[in-house]
């Protein structure tokens, strides 16, 4: 039996290792079939958008991404809380005033001897350098120029500003060192009523 | 997923950064400047600076016509400035001390004065000495003999309101025809004298 299961192997692979003939012509068919299938069309983006698929997400992406919100709502709420907080502290000092706090602001007396100007005001760090503040315009009399303005406790500079065009410090109060612009600055600290 | 949380974790980092800007400065500097000026901002918030000065300057620039690279850079070096003030004085010092730090420093005081003013003024705001150095130094008193004569002043522990007074005393002096360093020193010495009996030494 063996010898006989040997040579029905034997013709097997024999038979297996005979050359196919194949027909010249086979792959051109193939390609030709394929040609003839009808072509995919490329998905719009429209269509990808609203084609509905089956998305796969690991139950740990859910969670990823709850922590992610999460942190966000809190640092949004914490940097709105500071705002607000900034926001109300002057109002709560106003309306709750501490006899042992220093003030918010002091009256502060600028002036400034300009006999020929038409316009004076006083622009500095306590008023956005903003020469139309009405708070800050100077009246005068006799070419004596002054404004009396509340001015926040603190280290401030300012200069006067004469008929729109020129700067010029005040010369009654400390000189500020810096020079930037070109405009001559001084310095005022205001202090707390002791 | 991946590329989704990514994104998320960046917003989350950026977050913070996103700030509203001062209406002042968007309204009144244009936008290449005001953008690099809010970095300036966001960069001395992120080092604990103070930032209204920074605010402030960007502001006095605008008002004087100044063109936008002149105010971003005097905006930079302030912040630039404002970190050498803050590493003279104590980790305490507030807003009002570090701008008059700065005067100080660029006045030409030196780091190491501004430090010595610091601990001759003991736990006392150094705001309104170094106002009063700056101011000196401004009308012509050399600045080795204003910072020992402000030294003096602190160490006899003279109040902010005298120190005040003198500057007005000195700059009417000086106004009168005096030697800047002579009407200093006099009254310096006067109000050491007055103020605090037994520490009327001369600073060193």
């Amino acid at each position: 039996m063996p010898d006989n299961d040997d040579l029905k192997i034997k013709n097997i692979a024999n038979e297996l290792r005979r050359p196919v003939r194949v027909s010249a012509a086979l792959d051109a068919n193939i390609m030709r079939a394929i040609r003839e299938l009808p072509r995919h069309a490329r998905a719009s983006l429209w269509s990808r958008l609203t084609t509905p698929r089956r998305v796969t997400i690991m139950p740990l992406s859910w969670g990823v991404l709850a922590a992610s919100l999460a942190v966000f709502a809190i640092l949004g709420a914490a940097h709105a809380y500071q705002d607000v907080h900034r926001a109300a502290a002057p109002i709560a000092k106003a309306l709750f005033p501490k006899s042992n706090k220093p003030q918010a602001a002091q009256r502060v007396q600028f002036v400034l001897v300009a006999p020929d100007a038409k316009k004076v005001a006083v622009v500095g760090d306590f008023n956005g350098w903003d020469a139309s503040h009405a708070d800050f315009q100077a009246t005068h009399n006799g070419g004596v120029w002054s404004v009396t303005a509340k001015v926040p406790v603190g280290h401030h500079r300012y200069s006067f500003l004469v008929d729109d065009s020129l700067w010029v410090a005040d010369p009654s109060a400390p000189r500020a060192a810096d020079n930037d612009f070109g405009v001559p600055n001084s310095a005022i600290v205001v202090q707390s009523q002791e | 997923m991946i590329r989704f949380a990514r994104a998320l974790v960046a917003l989350l980092f950026a977050a913070p950064a996103v700030r509203a800007q001062d209406p002042a400065l968007s309204s009144k500097l244009d936008k290449p400047t005001l953008l690099a000026v809010s970095a300036i901002i966001d960069s001395a918030r992120a080092a604990k600076l103070p930032t209204k000065p920074l605010n402030d300057k960007a502001l006095e620039g605008a008002a004087t016509g100044a063109d936008g690279p002149k105010i971003v850079a005097a905006v930079r070096q302030l912040s630039i400035r404002m970190g050498s003030a803050r590493r003279s004085l104590n980790s305490n010092a507030t807003p009002d001390e570090i701008k008059a730090a700065v005067d100080a420093l660029q006045a030409g005081v030196s780091t190491r004065d501004l430090a010595l003013v610091q601990s001759a003024s003991g736990k006392r705001p150094v705001t309104m000495p170094l106002a009063v150095l700056t101011d000196l130094i401004g009308r012509q008193v050399p600045i080795p003999t204003a910072t020992s004569l402000v030294l003096q002043l602190e160490r006899a522990g003279v109040k902010d309101s005298e120190l005040s007074l003198f500057q007005r005393n000195v700059r009417a002096d000086i106004e009168r025809g005096a030697d800047p360093i002579a009407a200093a020193t006099t009254r310096a010495k006067g109000l050491v004298q007055r103020g605090a009996p037994g520490t009327n030494k001369p600073a060193q």
